[in-house]
């Protein structure tokens, strides 16, 4: 426990400065800005603004990028509360009784209680973050080759099969990921693999480039695809401060949905959506008025919010303990992480102390921020909100070139992006989600190498590489998921989740 | 600008070439034989010490399978399940070629085929938020001009100024005309200061002074 506060002493020190304040500032509320905006979720954000936070040294970078993730997440329940479109999927439910209550003229009180349980399920998830990750890294400190292997396998087994959608896509998806991890220079030999004699690629895709077209861009086309739908927003937001019989009424729906959102981020897979869906059948089973869900009940918007922000938080757990991002919003941290040279895994609490538990006590600024800073400039947001995406297009379309070309100073990388934006939009339209493709390039790499050193281990004996009984086990765990993913019942669910998505 | 008319879902049947799923399983087919393609060159090595061309192989036999698997899906749904393929042209299309525009200009250099002068931000930022703008036919070009000029003065001052990225800002041969003395941050704040004038000006030229400023 002494141990546990000691770190977070550290990491306060070093969030506390007052360069990294500011960057967590920015970084909430350009995420909120642009998170605010009618169909552009946090990946969609991250995407668009990851090569503004390139600019700082890696720890702000780190904490402005965090800061912009919670902004998105919390301009996404905005939306969704105020004009029923969900600008990312875990914020459909919240649209449910959220807007509901909108429509009764008690849209502040719903925003209020959507900020405070998540800054509440926040801290929560702050120190279960805090609290695990130390043992966890310690225990990943110890895999071996094969070990990882077998983990990594898991981990994109299960993110694709919660992430729901055909499970055949997402694993088509998923290896041109990893195929696309292994174009340039080999590891080991150093000679071109896969770049059919472009320079440009002997370097690999970068992943912000590809997150930039894949999510960015392609999200725009999508958006232009669909005849403007005009977000109705009313004027009148009402008191944002919940009174004493909204805060009771929603205490149980807050502590369940943050425990709750807490336990699922911690699996890979689309966490803070999966969590938020979980959260509200929970609330509706539990209430003794099931019959008020959909009609503005609060416990409908406090609860799911709690779980999503807990789950948010804690999908960090795999990407800073085991190296492993589960999600595709993880995959681009991660992706930052190493272009700062930290590469993310159990090592970087011992490396990288500072910085480890920098994130980690900035995700409860971050949540803190959005609270004093967002509640009171909601009705900018409002405005925002407001301006015709005819308008904001352009905006955003700028943005990316210019912060795309100042990372390294490269055309190819800005045509990249073009083309990178045309491929997500077919993609999307052939009704395969890019998001493990994602997933693939950034563990490609370390997947190839895990199998390679594994199995120079055991002397290529395949039977020596599966005996170590930690990998048998988790590569059978992956069969038993892949296999019950194919199973009806369940396969039925999961296109339940993928159409509400 | 629809490649096929969308109707709703199977509303009636979707010949089997426009299916979604067989379209895809075909694009899937294809990348696993681009892939092995790629690897025929690299060294397949042995199991005990694999070598470049070993995974790639194996991936693209993965795909194969699960790309095929698609299309033999997509070949024998009831052809009430079968849902064609639409794109829109106008948006990917203009998007591209906004976004080209920038990149063959914003520094200059040598593409492929031809050689491009060095424009800057001055001149490549209005004309990718004027185009990109076009994407969408509810585009009109008074508010485009407005928002270009507007958008590219608080870029700069956004990214240039206070973030000090460093993007090329003007054109080669007028960055040369910049007296020394005055220097380049200087001339960079006087551009957005006219660019954002400019765009005020034609804010009220197009759509008369706003409200909140007649006395």
């Amino acid at each position: 426990m002494a141990e546990l506060f000691n770190h977070l002493i550290l990491g306060f020190s070093v969030v506390l400065s007052v360069q990294n304040v500011l960057l967590c500032l920015v970084g909430c509320l350009v995420g909120t800005m642009i998170g605010v905006l009618p169909g552009i979720g946090p990946l969609a954000t991250i995407a668009i603004l990851l090569p503004i936070t390139y600019n700082a040294e890696p720890i702000g970078s780190l904490i402005m990028l965090a800061g912009i993730y919670y902004g998105s997440q919390y301009g996404g329940s905005t939306t969704a509360i105020l004009v029923n479109m969900p600008g990312e999927s875990s914020s459909v439910v919240t649209t449910l009784d959220g807007h509901a209550m909108a429509r009764q003229g008690r849209a502040g009180k719903a925003l209020g209680i959507a900020a405070i349980g998540s800054f509440i399920a926040g801290t929560f998830a702050t120190l279960v973050v805090a609290g695990i990750a130390v043992p966890l890294s310690r225990l990943a400190l110890g895999f071996t080759a094969g070990n990882y292997f077998a983990v990594m396998v898991l981990g994109l087994s299960l993110a694709i099969v919660l992430a729901g959608g055909s499970l055949l896509k997402a694993f088509c998806m998923l290896l041109i990921g990893v195929t696309m991890a292994m174009v340039g220079a080999d590891q080991i030999t150093a000679e071109p693999r896969l770049t059919f004699g472009s320079q440009d690629l002997y370097d690999g895709f970068g992943i912000a480039i590809l997150a930039m077209g894949l999510f960015g861009i392609a999200e725009i086309l999508r958006n232009l695809e669909n005849p403007e739908r005009r977000p109705f927003a009313g004027d009148v937001v009402g008191g944002l401060l919940p009174d004493r019989k909204d805060m009771r009424e929603s205490a149980g729906a807050i502590a369940r949905g943050s425990l709750l959102g807490a336990i699922v981020g911690i699996i890979p897979g689309n966490g803070a959506t999966l969590s938020s869906f979980a959260s509200y059948v929970l609330e509706k089973r539990v209430s003794s008025h099931p019959e008020r869900f959909g009609k503005g009940a609060i416990q409908g918007v406090a609860g799911p919010e709690s779980a999503n922000n807990a789950a948010a938080q804690t999908t960090f757990v795999p990407l800073l303990t085991l190296g492993l991002p589960s999600t595709a919003t993880m995959a681009l941290v991660g992706g930052a992480m190493t272009l700062h040279g930290v590469v993310p895994g159990p090592q970087v609490i011992d490396l990288h102390p500072d910085l480890f538990w920098g994130v980690v006590t900035s995700m409860w600024i971050g949540n803190l921020m959005l609270v004093i800073i967002n509640l009171p400039l909601i009705g900018i947001w409002v405005k925002f909100l407001k301006v015709p995406y005819r308008l904001l297009f352009p905006m955003i379309v700028l943005i990316c070139c210019i912060g795309i070309y100042s990372v390294n100073s490269r055309p190819s990388d800005v045509i990249q992006v073009a083309l990178f934006g045309v491929i997500g939009y077919v993609l999307h339209k052939l009704k395969f989600e890019p998001a493990p493709l994602l997933l693939g390039l950034v563990l490609g790499g370390m997947l190839e190498d895990n199998l390679r050193r594994g199995l120079i281990l055991s002397h290529g004996n395949v039977l020596v590489f599966l005996s170590d009984p930690l990998t048998l086990a988790l590569l059978l765990v992956t069969l038993v998921v892949l296999g019950s993913a194919l199973l009806p019942a369940l396969g039925k669910r999961r296109e339940l989740l993928a159409e509400e998505d | 600008m629809e490649l096929e008319p969308t109707g709703p879902h199977g509303s009636r049947t979707v010949p089997r070439y426009a299916r979604v799923d067989v379209i895809g399983g075909a694009v899937m087919v294809f990348i696993a034989g681009l892939i092995w393609y790629g690897a025929i060159g690299l060294a397949v090595g042995n199991i005990t010490n694999f070598g470049p061309g070993a995974m790639p192989r194996v991936l693209a036999g993965i795909l194969l399978l699960a790309g095929g698997a698609v299309l033999v899906h997509g070949l024998f749904q009831r052809p009430g399940e079968a849902e064609p393929l639409t794109l829109a042209l106008r948006p990917p299309l203009i998007l591209t070629i906004a976004i080209f525009l920038f990149a063959l200009f914003i520094r200059g250099g040598d593409f492929w085929f031809l050689t491009t002068p060095r424009f800057g931000i001055m001149v490549v930022g209005p004309s990718t938020v004027l185009i990109a703008g076009l994407a969408t036919p509810e585009a009109n070009l008074k508010e485009l001009l407005v928002l270009a000029f507007g958008l590219t003065a608080a870029a700069l001052l956004v990214f240039s100024d206070l973030l000090g990225v460093p993007i090329p800002v003007f054109p080669r041969g007028l960055e040369n005309m910049i007296p020394p003395s005055f220097g380049l941050d200087a001339a960079v704040r006087v551009l957005y200061l006219v660019y954002g004038s400019v765009a005020a000006a034609f804010y009220v030229i197009f759509f008369g002074v706003p409200e909140a400023l007649r006395g």
